[in-house]
């Protein structure tokens, strides 16, 4: 072993013990939060199988920025894993072994030019500035500088000349990136490590789709968010793991609307604000869009929310809810859940609410619908047709639930054909009627957990009273609700989304349907996609009715937002363009015909749209036709 | 359009001839008149009603315009007789309504109430007495016999409650009627007050038998015989028509009044840029002909007016939803309805249902709106607005040199 | 700096308009956000059965409430003249009419003359006066006008729909809050010759509609002006067309000068 490369090894022990110092200092600022529990040695075992599969599977859809991680990350960790190893004098001895060492840090020189080709000379708009763009230079300097050093060690100090310039090199690299793990980029690394194993929705990484939000106790002292030491201290690990990407700026409907919302200021906000005497001005990244003043400065106790807070309350009523940046995080952060932990504290303890949300939790609360409008007119829109009450009979194989949208006009069209086709295709249902509450999905997401949690108890009780096998709504708000939230209220349902009913009585053959022949394209509702998964029947049903699909650039579990979610059409805060305008274009942009939709939110979204544009069709209204389209003897179902 | 009915038998016997004692008739002589309903034919209607031009089939079954050429000259309308006078020299007991009469102008609420008054009063042989000052031949035609205005000026409702107190003292009153809005409903609860009686607030039916009003959050009606004091809800009763009354006045010497605990009263105009539409007195409303909304702020501001849209306009965003004006927005009590460039949907047109007077501007002659209108103009919006602004802007000019040069003319004669 | 004004708030037992549960009254709720605003002490007052939903009003904004406890048939008059007697308010808050009981809106009427409190309707907004014990009221009049009045305190002003919107409700502040239960005054109503039965909706009068008119006459005459059909120009100018109109809208007086 050289002199240099002896040195070398022992400097990079010397800053793995600065790293370790600094790092220690950032997590005790996340012992501030509230005590989570936490299952760690699942998480420990879990952890390479969570950073190898599910982080790269998210990371993997940008494949450069793929790439470029696996050299970076991957050489970094494994050159200086390795040069440690070669304190052990058997090893440290080998030039076969150098040599190994040397290449490790010659694919982390790669991923760091890989890092600067991409922030120079012109940096994305999505990636954050300030130290980012210092970052490859000095990954360049401690993985060159190192890599000379090595490779003079793997010649046997052929190229002395070069190794200790090499040496001074790669110590001042890594010095700057040991520093950084306090408040810079590479805190990344050892909280996004910790935040995976210790990670708030565990099950996430079990293939299962947690995204329902966790029940209050509406006795704590103080509910909701006011200040970072309200989170729980995972909540605080995650929000340092934030490499500032960006990802979920590009994804977040509110900020292509020019709306005060950008996830990625936020999550820097929140991880900002836990350090004693804060200030919000090493930001580096895009603004909030149209910002409201604020002051910008913030502490472990100190509120979070408010013109003279850290974070403007505009920013915290624009989100939809709808987990577009959660499902674009490639660190797993919950955005969504750290909004409405916020949202919480405004709506319950300050009673904060937009001027215009406050109405319709008052009418919840005293009429429970948020219109102030009669039960008993819930089923207005099926004059004429027969629908059977579930209090007048037996029970039912399926509950047809209604939601909110029963109200609405333009809706009252879609419930229509989905009452007929059940009626077409035998199917034993039955509605609540005027026993239907809301299911309370408004409130929990505008924050008022209480009026939630009483909507949620007295619908459990309504449904414990009838017979029913599964429950049918063709609102994907109602079906996360009863499906996902409402069994920690101790009410566990089936709940069936209506196109995959629809998709499951066509494919028996209890409905039978023609071709029909139109192009369309199907706009993914996110309470069902990104919340629940259910992707595949509403295109699998629309393929059966001879539709040609076309996809829009984003869909599936990536789909947009309509702007119709998490209350954000109640708090109506002012943007630049309307949400559903721009899916609407995205829509136009494919060609189609018919945008079909599944949600009575994205129906009136989507519908507000004005000009030209596809026509907005529920897939129940699609199926009708199909049906209708048959000759009338081949409708009858086989019996 | 429409022909007249024929009736046989009532045509034969106008051909009947007099005097004689065995019915004969002459038919060649001329029938006295024609008589009988007015006989349609739906056909005809139909046919005047298509809109030409257009290629789906459009009825306009207003006939605003086809009517105009082909209305038959020969029904002229009946020469109209003035209204009757009535005169109550000797009334048996008196009907007192206060009417709010703003301004010393009767409201629609006032008339209403006055007609409730004559309903009691001429159940038995009573004479209403109104208790303000209005024109008299304006209360003549509301149904007034007797006139008394309260002797109190500027905003002091207590001093009015006590004046009214002294009148109904005073004079052998049975009923005290009273508007139930803002001033009334307040000015009925003051005497309530003052002389201890029960009030009947807020009458939604009323005979000379029974009043009914609606209680315990309109769950309950209750029902009585009209009672000494009552205050009646807008659009309850029928305002008086038909006959002319004396409104003569009445002397009456008042108590002297203290003062009240008001120590100062300003109005203060509405700002109609603020004020919430469904309060608003002058709307100015936007529809789908208006593309330039900086013209039409313009004009709003220039009016004094308070802007307002039609849904369309609300839903692609260009205007705010507070602005929407219709059954699903706003449903306004303006004096005034300027629509710009709206058809006018029926759902709209509730919305507007309540304004007295509308003025609209479309390219369309069978548009809704135009044939709700008192002023309508078939023409484009988008043109009529510049010149309405380049007028406004010219007569606020010469206002301004108007003014100046009154400013200039004052200064000469200082010096002179 | 002056010293807090100690002011009371009625609250009635209001009821939802369509689900009919017990329910705070909005405008109630407004003259809590008034006395708020006006930095004032506040206390709520209510007398009447025991209820779950009078304690809502803490949610808005109020602090302290009292609940003045009397039976079903029992006036709150009496309980009220009482403990507004005790409480010393300088100002006392109330809606322009109260729910839970005739809903004839006469009781701060009945309230103010017992106590010799002058009475001012309508309020939209209250601030201090410019002299001791005097308050300025900005009274709300129909079609967005307004007044304002300078009252000598202690006064009882009733607060319009127009006031500021309540404070939105607050699940923590409700729970926080406190309500001092008292016995109120038993004082049963005296009978009236009334006659009550459920209440049937009766169609407002429509003008000019004759009866036995056709549908589509009765819908003209619910949407036509009262003037009656007007004028119509066809594809004037538009510079006539706008003299037209500025002489039309004079005319009708809307447009001064």
């Amino acid at each position: 072993m050289t002199e240099a490369a002896f040195s070398l090894s022992l400097a990079i022990l010397a800053l793995a013990a600065i790293a370790a110092v600094m790092a220690g200092g950032r997590a005790r600022l996340w012992r501030a939060g509230r005590p989570a529990k936490v299952d760690w040695m699942r998480g420990l075992m879990a952890l390479p199988k969570r950073y190898l599969v599910d982080v790269h599977h998210v990371v993997g859809r940008d494949p450069y920025a793929a790439r470029m991680h696996a050299l970076a990350a991957g050489g970094l960790l494994g050159g200086s894993a390795l040069a440690l190893l070669a304190l052990l004098p058997p090893l440290g001895g080998s030039r076969l072994f150098w040599a190994l060492v040397a290449l490790a840090f010659a694919v982390a020189l790669a991923g760091g030019f890989m890092v600067g080709r991409r922030r120079y000379p012109e940096r994305p708009a999505r990636l954050s500035g300030g130290k980012f763009q210092r970052l490859p230079f000095l990954l360049a300097a401690y993985a060159g500088g190192a890599f000379l050093v090595a490779l003079d060690a793997a010649l046997a100090g052929s190229v002395w000349p070069l190794a200790w310039p090499g040496l001074w090199l790669a110590a001042a690299g890594g010095l700057g990136l040991a520093m950084q793990l306090d408040r810079g980029p590479m805190r990344h690394a050892f909280a996004g490590a910790l935040h995976l194993v210790a990670h708030p929705r565990a099950a996430r990484f079990e293939g299962r789709r947690e995204t329902a939000l966790a029940p209050l106790n509406l006795e704590a002292p103080r509910l909701g968010v006011a200040t970072p030491a309200d989170f729980a201290w995972n909540r605080l690990a995650g929000f340092d793991a934030c490499i500032q990407c960006g990802r979920c700026e590009v994804a977040c409907p509110a900020f292509a609307a020019g709306q005060p919302l950008n996830p990625k200021r936020l999550i820097q906000d929140l991880a900002t604000s836990m350090v004693p005497g804060a200030t919000n001005v090493a930001y580096a990244g895009s603004p909030y869009p149209h910002a409201r003043e604020v002051a910008g400065i913030g502490g472990p106790d100190l509120p979070i929310v408010g013109a003279g807070a850290m974070i403007h309350p505009d920013t915290l009523w624009s989100c939809t809810t709808c987990r577009a940046c959660v499902e674009e995080c490639p660190m797993m952060i919950e955005h969504v859940d750290a909004i409405v932990a916020l949202r919480r504290f405004q709506t319950l303890e300050l009673g904060a609410l937009p001027e215009k949300a406050a109405a319709p939790l008052a009418e919840l609360r005293y009429a429970d619908e948020p219109q102030g409008r009669p039960l008993a007119a819930r089923t207005d829109f099926a004059a004429g047709l027969d629908l059977p009450l579930i209090s007048a009979r037996a029970g039912a194989e399926v509950l047809l639930w209604l939601g909110e949208g029963a109200y609405d006009l333009r809706y009252g069209r879609t419930l229509r054909a989905l009452v007929r086709l059940l009626h077409l295709a035998g199917v034993d249902f039955a509605v609540l009627g005027e026993e239907e509450r809301d299911c309370g999905d408004i409130a929990r997401r505008l924050g008022d957990e209480a009026t939630f949690q009483r909507l949620a108890r007295a619908n459990i009780a309504t449904l414990a009273r009838h017979s029913f096998r599964r429950i049918l709504t063709p609102d994907p708000h109602a079906l996360h609700v009863l499906r996902n939230e409402y069994p920690a209220l101790g009410g566990i349902y089936e709940v069936v989304h209506h196109s995959a009913f629809l998709d499951e009585l066509v494919a028996e053959g209890r409905l039978g349907v023609a071709p029909l022949k139109a192009s369309v394209t199907y706009h993914d509702p996110c309470y069902l996609g990104r919340y629940n998964g259910e992707i595949d029947a509403p295109r699998r049903l629309l393929d059966r009715l001879g539709l040609a699909r076309l996809e829009m650039e984003r869909s599936g579990r990536r789909s947009m937002c309509c702007g119709g979610g998490g209350g954000a059409p109640l708090s109506d805060i002012e943007g630049e363009r309307r949400i559903p305008d721009i899916r609407m274009d995205q829509a136009a942009q494919t060609g189609a015909g018919i945008v079909a939709v599944a949600c009575p939110q994205c129906t009136a979204m989507l519908e507000g749209v004005t000009g030209t544009r596809p026509e907005v069709r529920d897939i129940a209204e699609l199926v009708l036709e199909a049906v209708e389209a048959m000759p009338a003897r081949a409708r009858e179902p086989a019996t | 359009m429409s022909r007249l009915r024929r009736d046989p038998r009532s045509e034969r016997s106008r051909h009947r001839v007099e005097g004689a004692a065995r019915p004969r008739f002459d038919l060649a002589a001329a029938p006295s008149g024609l008589h009988g309903r007015a006989r349609r034919d739906p056909r005809a209607e139909f046919r005047l009603a298509q809109v030409p031009g257009t290629a789906r089939l459009r009825l306009d079954r207003t006939q605003r315009v086809a009517a105009l050429d082909l209305a038959p000259a020969a029904r002229a309308p009946e020469p109209q007789a003035g209204p009757r006078l009535v005169a109550i020299p000797e009334p048996a007991f008196l009907v007192a309504a206060v009417p709010d009469a703003p301004g010393g102008r009767l409201t629609p609420h006032d008339r209403q109430l006055l007609g409730a008054a004559r309903l009691l009063a001429d159940a038995g042989g009573g004479a209403v007495l109104v208790l303000a000052g209005a024109p008299a031949d304006e209360l003549a035609r509301a149904g007034a016999d007797r006139v008394l205005a309260l002797p109190v000026t500027g905003y002091d409702p207590e001093a009015r409650a006590m004046a009214l107190q002294a009148v109904l003292a005073g004079l052998d009153i049975r009923h005290v009627l009273l508007p139930e809005s803002p001033e009334g409903g307040d000015l009925a609860r003051r005497l309530a007050a003052l002389t201890g009686e029960p009030l009947f607030a807020g009458a939604e039916s009323l005979t000379a038998r029974a009043v009914t009003r609606p209680a315990a959050g309109r769950r309950t009606e209750q029902r009585m015989v009209p009672p000494r004091l009552l205050t009646l809800a807008a659009d309850a009763a029928a305002a008086h028509a038909g006959t002319l009354h004396e409104a003569l006045e009445v002397a009456f010497a008042f108590p002297p009044l203290p003062p009240g605990a008001i120590l100062s009263a300003d109005d203060v105009p509405a700002d109609p840029s603020r004020v919430p539409l469904a309060e608003a007195d002058f709307v100015v409303s936007a529809g789908n002909g208006i593309t330039d909304f900086a013209s039409f702020h313009d004009l709003v501001e220039a009016l004094h007016a308070t802007p307002g849209a039609s849904r369309v306009v609300c839903d692609a965003g260009l205007m705010p939803r507070a602005a929407q004006v219709g059954a699903s927005g706003t449903v306004l009590e303006a004096r005034c309805y300027f629509a710009l460039g709206i058809a006018g949907a029926p759902q709209h047109l509730q919305g507007v249902a309540r304004c007295e007077h509308v003025v609209a501007v479309n390219t369309d002659l069978h548009a809704a709106m135009i044939e709700r209108a008192g002023l309508a103009v078939v023409a484009d919006a988008q043109k009529v607005m510049p010149a309405l602004l380049s007028l406004l802007a010219e007569k606020a000019a010469d206002a301004e040199t108007h003014d100046a040069g009154a400013g200039e003319s004052e200064a000469e004669a200082v010096d002179a | 700096m002056r010293e807090p004004m100690n002011v009371a708030v009625l609250l009635s037992a209001g009821h939802h308009p369509v689900s009919g549960r017990a329910c705070p009254v909005p405008v109630e709720m407004q003259a809590i956000g008034l006395g708020n605003a006006l930095g004032a002490e506040m206390t709520g007052l209510h007398a009447g059965p025991a209820s779950e939903t009078i304690a809502d009003a803490l949610g808005h904004g109020l602090a302290r409430l009292v609940h003045l406890k009397i039976g079903e048939a029992d006036d709150p008059l009496a309980s009220l003249i009482a403990a507004l007697g005790t409480e010393k308010s300088a100002l006392v808050l109330a809606g322009r009419v109260g729910q839970g009981g005739e809903d004839s809106g006469l009781l701060p009427y009945a309230l103010a003359r017992a106590l010799g409190l002058p009475v001012v309707p309508d309020a939209s907004a209250l601030r201090e006066g410019p002299e001791p014990s005097t308050l300025l009221v900005e009274q709300a009049l129909p079609r967005g006008a307004r007044r304002r009045l300078m009252v000598r305190l202690p006064a009882l002003v009733t607060v319009h729909p127009a006031a500021p919107a309540p404070l939105p409700f607050a699940y923590a502040a409700r729970r926080r809050g406190v309500v001092e239960e008292r016995a109120g005054i038993a004082s049963p109503r005296g009978e009236r010759a009334i006659e009550e039965r459920a209440y049937r909706p009766r169609p407002k009068l429509i003008a000019k509609s004759a009866a036995g008119a056709s549908a589509a006459e009765r819908l003209k005459a619910a949407t036509e002006a009262a003037s009656g059909g007007g004028r119509v120009l066809v594809d004037p100018p538009p510079e006539e067309a706008a003299r037209e109109i500025l002489a039309h809208l004079r005319d009708i007086g809307v447009l001064r000068g």
